[in-house]
């Protein structure tokens, strides 16, 4: 009973917390999207692709949340972003509070939009809302296609849906339109996009969209 | 540091040393019903049922088996297993991202153990939380499979830290994934010198020898250490 109670308030903290930020970031024409993902499902590949495509019109930031490492960042870097790395230090999602540290120590005067790649979790950053203008989550074809039935939030939170490595589709009993179905009895208007970041496949449409959100912004 | 960042790990270690002492009543009630626990992690998707389908096939013959199966919701993975042939539970978390030692012992009880030789706990698919509570296994074996990649003993480390055995799964389909098993076991020994690494395919078999071989000599000393 303890621990709920615990959780509720720490859950509420957090939402006016990424309320207050999404204003800042508003009002700073700076649109936060928020990557969520198992580990291993290709978020830091996804962004490594989009930042190469839309580096010349777009100025992006990326901050790297990870409990360990500086992997990710490294890789970041090389393709032309403006990153920064967070250690969780063990914790296994991104809160509103850290994610509002990881954008000041990023700098944001000259950015125009920011991708947060939470810890590779499909749980806890559900529960989570970081302040992002956009959720995005990112399953891949390995992972297979029953994920919506095990982790319903994390598909009934995100705004969009990237189905990635579709590349390797066929070595993999993944039935895409189960998955979309799936995904779509939990969450109506969520945008699906498979892609794949090694090919390019798809990844155009998925540009496009995140050019219409930053937009409509 | 902020003065909440002190509060919330103050909260943090209490839980984990609550959580400690149960999982030491657990540990001590299943040498008591001799019944070896297996807590099996890894990431969603990564093949823990399809490892543990493979696993009960091998076994069953041999040793009476149960399956924990622990989810946020869902019970597909328990009707799975349950056709395998092993006496299963659907244990729902609730929302929470792991299993712990009072949530395990639950469900221990409500399965039953006077049939069981052999009790797997499949936990959440999660490679962050489930390793760091210890919920009263015998042994503890996580599985990282191919897709996921090398890199991940790097981001992940406690999870290398406090298990008895890694499976790296999924390792038919190699060729088509850039993943450097030379690397991932490099990373994985400065984590955890002494543990056993077995690539394996719960598709196809291979690797399944060595990792029954590990299983059942596991499994044989515990028995033998209780007389």
């Amino acid at each position: 009973m303890k621990i709920i109670e615990l959780n509720r308030s720490v859950t509420e903290s957090n939402d006016r917390d990424a309320d207050a930020l999404r204003a800042k970031m508003k009002e700073k024409g700076v649109l936060m999207f928020n990557l969520m993902s198992s580990p291993g499902s290709g978020k830091t590949t996804l962004l490594s692709r989009v930042i190469r495509d839309m580096k010349d019109n777009t100025r992006i930031g990326v901050m790297e949340a990870d409990i360990a490492s500086d992997v990710d960042a490294i890789r970041i870097e090389e393709m032309g972003a403006k990153a920064i790395q967070a250690h969780t230090d063990g914790m296994c999602h991104m809160d509103a509070g850290m994610t509002e540290r990881a954008f000041d120590a990023l700098g944001d005067e000259q950015l125009d939009i920011v991708f947060l790649e939470n810890v590779g979790n499909l749980i806890c950053p559900a529960e989570f809302d970081t302040g992002a203008g956009k959720n995005i989550m990112i399953l891949s074809v390995p992972e297979g296609d029953d994920k919506p039935l095990k982790y319903p939030l994390m598909f009934e939170t995100s705004d969009a849906l990237i189905i990635t490595k579709m590349d390797t589709l066929s070595y993999f009993d993944f039935d895409l339109e189960l998955c979309r179905e799936r995904v779509r009895a939990l969450n109506p208007d969520i945008r699906i996009f498979p892609v794949s970041a090694v090919t390019g496949e798809g990844m155009e449409d998925f540009e496009n969209w995140i050019r219409e959100c930053k937009k409509e912004w | 540091m902020n003065k909440r960042e002190i509060d919330i790990l103050d909260v943090k270690s209490d839980v984990i040393a609550d959580n400690d002492r149960e999982a030491g009543k657990v540990r001590k009630y299943m040498r008591e019903k001799k019944v070896f626990l297996v807590n099996l992690m890894a990431s969603p998707g990564a093949g823990k049922t399809t490892t543990l389908v493979r696993t009960i096939n091998a076994l069953k013959d041999k040793y009476r088996i149960g399956v924990m199966e622990a989810d946020v919701d869902s019970d597909v993975d328990a009707a799975t297993v349950q056709a395998a042939g092993a006496k299963v539970i659907q244990l729902h978390t609730g929302g929470s991202c792991h299993m712990d030692a009072n949530m395990t012992f639950r469900g221990i009880e409500q399965l039953g153990m006077e049939d069981i030789d052999v009790l797997f706990l499949e936990n959440i698919g999660n490679l962050v939380c489930p390793a760091e509570f210890d919920v009263g296994a015998a042994k503890r074996v996580a599985i990282l499979s191919v897709p996921e990649g090398d890199d991940k003993p790097l981001k992940y480390p406690l999870m290398f830290q406090v298990c008895d055995l890694l499976m790296i799964g999924k390792i038919d389909v190699k060729p088509v994934f850039n993943f450097d098993e030379e690397a991932c076991r490099k990373y994985v020994r400065e984590l955890n010198p002494t543990m056993p690494v077995i690539p394996v395919s719960a598709k196809t078999g291979e690797g399944f020898d060595a990792w029954i071989d590990w299983l059942t000599k596991e499994i044989e000393a515990f028995r033998a250490a209780e007389v």
